[in-house]
């Protein structure tokens, strides 16, 4: 977030970049040319990927952690296990969140042995022993309690919050899960020691009360929110066999029921250190940060990376749907299914995004919502529910009061039409591009936006070039490849359609 | 980076010396202790000094050169707002905002300038807030020209065309209809109306009949009654030269007369302390949401540096009070929040809270006006203080890390009436900050014997009644159905 501006000793190297970067003439490989004249890379013996990019407008640094795991390395019964891990990776190591390691370890031991006798006793169906599971509860409170004597809450926060860290956070998607926070720049080591320490000696305390909060987490997001809970229902729908069909959130039985031992597992299998990434963006000497790195990510033992995902969604032998009751009003959602991001017509359906999708000139927008005034909001998108592997082109309405989802899913279909029957104009494909072109070079003045787009390209496509070559893709797109490709994927058969039906009037509500 | 690289040798040997005793550390997995790391000095922060000029029809320009990238950027501030629209036709001044750009000008429709400007990945956007209004461009360099043109324009000759006040309308009502489609929207909304009362200018909010009143007549009558260039402030950055942009700028507003200003006072807050209790049954909820606290002060208290270290303390992130023991020790909520908000000129809000599941709100309620109490009974912990104080220092450097951040930071402090060095005034005030201060400042403004408690949930679910805490009022969020 934010433009940088500090011009600090060493900082003379923006003049290039402008010069460079200004639309007259430049050439997508003239950018790259000099943006990467400001990254190192390197990779440690054990396999973990450094990607370090020079920026010394002012004396900070976003440091982020890409690990290329996410909800879709899951299996039936640890559904949100991803996201669990991500929440557990802040309660802290061996050293960091306890003021006794020895003596915790012992009383979490007894915390999952409890849990674990919870679960066997009401696993005998139709035979549940109530008075013992009620005992077997207060042993579990019991554990909780004991260990919680060598807690130091969120010591892993504090420290990094002291140190004057700022937007500290994580996230997991299908695809991955990413772990960053940005700090004054002289501050590097503390991450780089707090950092490999996470993925050398993590310790899952207060697992089962952060389960609590991530089943909070569900009702807040999927369970009271009626689009999430239509989302979540959509993708189960449009997927029956390939993980893009699982909430990234989790089952709430699945999160009820995950142990402690399932998540040690799942971090042993995932987190290896070559299946991470890491980003280090800001006003940083590269040759520091390898020492640096070296000493302290270089600790990490070598674990071979998992295997990636092998299920492929079967095509789709019709038209699917599916509704949701909900007091909300009407919402309708419409997915086609479409390749991965690596795939050659990825570019095609950005450049689909930004004729039907992308602002006031779109063409979803000019007729469902200036012309027709059906909808509130319309628009149509790629990389959901992930990218790695196929995934869906949405595109969605909010009717407007006294509006209805089919009057909108019917405008929608007669823009689709649009686009397999007539070839866009000359003039919608060049703005595409131009507007991709500007986007790009709109993002290039935040670190933490910088660190999340390098990773995200060299973990996704093999390579952070690509997210200057992508410019070079989207150019290459002409009018004929739009029509093929809308004629190739946009077909009923190959379609999930999922809306919210308003179950009470609205002065009932 | 000079200086980096002097620190990183003596880093070196400080790291020999102090960890050669403990044996080979580094070449193990037992991680070192971070309190014996040794910082490099961090390098300067050097911030920019931004320009001021006052052009001949006064209006008040913001520059700063940013070469980086081949990017120009303009925000506005205009003093106007919806709080000085009549309660009959509340949404007047957030449509005249909506309108005046998208309702095109007196030489192009609105559909004629979202093309030029989408062609070239240009925008210009305007809109009317609660106590300010605001314009903004933001183009690629080589196109700052068309895209002045089309700020001035819209500025200065909104046409307010009949079919895009009628979207604007379209889309208000049907926002109305689903203001009740998220818990949380409606849990804020009814608890602003709590504190500010329902008919305040900081509280209300649009109906089917408010908008229906609104005639393209009062979008016409509201601007001209409020934009003009005396009225306005103008800040621009990016790559540019200031000289140029300055004549550049007034190109563009070539011809704008100055207006005359009337600006009535903004509406005092009347708050009358009071404990209330007040429930919003929604029975297809399994979770609650839960707002409670009471008014809070201005930016310019004397004690409002003591007041920012105690919001860390309570509710800063994931290390404040709040965040431990509501969601690491009982993991009862997701989400906590609990901010004594200063504003800049009308008294802001102590808004605590959280989403938990129904059976633990009262609970969860009970647990949140215990830790607003503790920081009225007891001192916060030397450790605390340490923290709030060196994360709010430490931190310090990112207020000067974007340009856009400089600059509309100094313009905000101008249009409230603030002084430009406000930010380090209140960071030397924040490092004198004592335990004291903060037990006494959060006596001074946190009655936690006096909190307005709102919960939108299914009560039938609840731990206990809320009843338990106070007699409960029932709030009806039907929406009211125009008469027509």
């Amino acid at each position: 977030m934010g433009r940088a501006d500090r011009r600090h000793g060493g900082a003379a190297r923006s003049a290039a970049l402008v010069v460079v970067l200004s639309m007259a003439c430049a050439g997508i490989a003239q950018d790259l040319a000099e943006f990467e004249s400001r990254v190192t890379q390197f990779t440690l013996d054990n396999g973990l990927r450094f990607i370090v990019l020079q920026r010394h407008e002012a004396p900070v640094v976003t440091c982020y952690t890409h690990a290329n795991v996410g909800a879709v390395d899951e299996v039936t019964g640890i559904t949100g296990l991803a996201h669990i891990f991500e929440h557990m990776a802040f309660k802290g190591t061996r050293t960091i969140g306890t003021k006794d390691y020895e003596a915790e370890a012992i009383a979490l031991a007894k915390i999952d042995a409890a849990f674990e006798a919870i679960k066997a006793e009401k696993a005998k169906l139709g035979a549940v022993d109530e008075q013992r599971l009620a005992q077997l509860r207060r042993e579990f409170q019991e554990a909780q309690q004991e260990a919680q004597q060598y807690l130091v809450h969120d010591e892993f926060d504090e420290i990094l919050k002291q140190a004057g860290g700022v937007g500290l956070n994580a996230g997991t998607s299908s695809d991955y899960t990413v772990y960053f926070v940005s700090l004054p720049s002289n501050k590097l080591e503390l991450w780089m020691l707090l950092e490999s320490d996470r993925f050398l000696n993590p310790v899952l305390r207060e697992f089962y009360k952060e389960k609590n909060v991530v089943m909070e987490e569900r009702r807040l997001r999927t369970e009271t929110q009626p689009v999430g809970k239509l989302l979540e229902e959509f993708l189960a729908v449009a997927y029956k066999a390939h993980p893009y069909g699982e909430p990234v959130i989790g089952h709430m039985s699945d999160v009820e029921a995950i142990t402690r031992a399932e998540a040690e597992a799942f971090f042993r299998t995932h987190y290896g250190p070559s299946n991470l990434t890491m980003a280090v963006v800001g006003d940083v000497d590269p040759a520091r940060v390898q020492t640096l790195a070296q000493e302290y990510f270089g600790r990490i033992p070598y674990r071979p990376a998992a295997e990636p995902v092998e299920t492929v969604e079967p095509p789709q032998p019709g038209e699917r749907r599916v509704v949701v009751e909900d007091p909300a009003q009407p919402f309708v959602l419409i997915g086609y299914h479409k390749p991965s991001i690596n795939h050659e017509d990825n570019a095609v359906f950005d450049a689909i995004t930004d004729i039907m999708g992308s602002g006031r000139t779109s063409r979803l927008y000019r007729r469902l919502v200036r012309d027709q005034k059906i909808a509130m909001a319309t628009s149509g998108f790629q990389g959901m529910p992930g990218q790695k592997y196929p995934g869906l082109f949405l595109f969605y309405a909010m009717p407007a009061r006294g509006h209805t989802n089919q009057e909108c899913e019917q405008a929608i279909y007669a823009e689709i039409e649009r686009l397999r029957s007539e070839p866009v104009t000359a003039q919608e494909l060049e703005k595409a591009k131009t507007r991709a072109r500007a986007a790009l070079i709109r993002q290039l003045d935040s670190n933490s936006g910088l660190a999340e787009l390098l990773t995200f390209y060299e973990v996704l496509t093999g390579d952070w070039r690509n997210l200057f070559k992508q410019l070079e893709q989207i150019d290459r797109v002409t009018a004929e490849d739009v029509q093929r490709v809308a004629r190739t994927y946009f077909t009923t058969k190959n379609r999930t359609v999922g809306i919210i039906e308003t179950t009470i009037s609205e002065s009932e509500s | 980076m000079k200086s980096e690289r002097i620190h990183h040798l003596m880093l070196s040997l400080c790291l020999l010396a102090v960890v050669g005793l403990a044996a080979p550390v580094l070449a193990t997995e037992r991680t070192p202790d971070h309190r014996r790391l040794n910082y490099p000095r961090l390098n300067d922060v050097v911030v920019p000094e931004v320009q001021r000029v006052t052009l001949a029809n006064g209006m008040r320009l913001l520059i700063l050169e940013d070469h980086e990238l081949p990017l120009i950027y303009v925000s506005s501030r205009i003093r106007v707002g919806s709080v000085y629209e009549p309660p009959d036709k509340v949404g007047l001044a957030d449509i005249t905002g909506e309108v005046m750009r998208t309702g095109g000008t007196t030489s192009r429709t609105g559909d004629e300038l979202d093309d030029e400007l989408e062609q070239i990945a240009a925008s210009v956007e305007t809109s009317i807030g609660q106590d300010a209004g605001y314009a903004s461009v933001s183009a690629l360099k080589g196109d700052i020209d068309k895209a002045l043109a089309i700020l001035a324009d819209v500025l200065m000759h909104p046409a307010f065309r009949d079919d895009k006040i009628e979207l604007a309308k379209m889309q208000h009502r049907s926002s109305i209809a689903r203001r009740n489609d998220s818990p949380r929207s409606i849990a804020s909304r009814e608890f602003d109306k709590l504190i500010y009362g329902p008919a305040s200018v900081y509280a209300r909010h649009t109906e089917y009949a408010t908008i229906d009143n609104i005639t393209r007549g009062d979008l016409a009558a509201f601007h001209k009654r409020f934009f003009g260039p005396n009225n306005m402030m103008l800040a621009v950055w990016g790559d540019f030269d200031t000289r140029e942009m300055v004549a550049r700028i007034e190109k563009a507003f070539e011809g704008w007369e100055k207006i005359d200003l009337y600006l009535p006072a903004k509406p005092e807050v009347d708050y009358a302390w009071r404990s209330t209790v007040n429930l919003v049954s929604r029975p297809d909820l399994n979770q609650s949401n839960i707002y409670l606290g009471h008014i809070a002060g201005l930016m310019s208290d004397p004690d409002y540096a003591a007041l920012t270290v105690m919001n860390q303390v309570l509710g800063g992130g994931f290390t404040g009070r709040l965040f431990k023991n509501v969601r690491s020790r009982q993991g009862l909520a997701y989400s906590v929040f609990g901010t004594y908000s200063s504003r800049y000129d009308r008294p802001g809000v102590l808004s605590m809270g959280c989403q938990t599941k129904s059976e633990s709100t009262v609970h969860a309620i009970e647990a949140i006006v215990a830790e607003a109490r503790k920081m009225t009974t007891e001192e916060v912990t030397d450790e605390e203080l340490e923290l709030a104080k060196d994360s709010y220092l430490n931190s310090f450097v990112f207020n000067f890390d974007s340009t856009a951040e400089i600059i509309s930071r100094l313009m905000t402090y101008d249009y409230y009436g603030y002084p430009p060095d406000f930010l380090q005034k209140t960071k030397e005030s924040i490092e004198k900050v004592t335990k004291a201060d903060v037990l006494r400042a959060a006596r001074a403004h946190l009655r936690p014997d006096a909190m307005q408690i709102l919960v939108v949930g299914r009560p039938e679910d609840f731990d206990r009644p809320l009843s338990t805490l106070g007699e409960v009022r029932s709030i009806d969020v039907t929406i009211p159905t125009p008469g027509k």
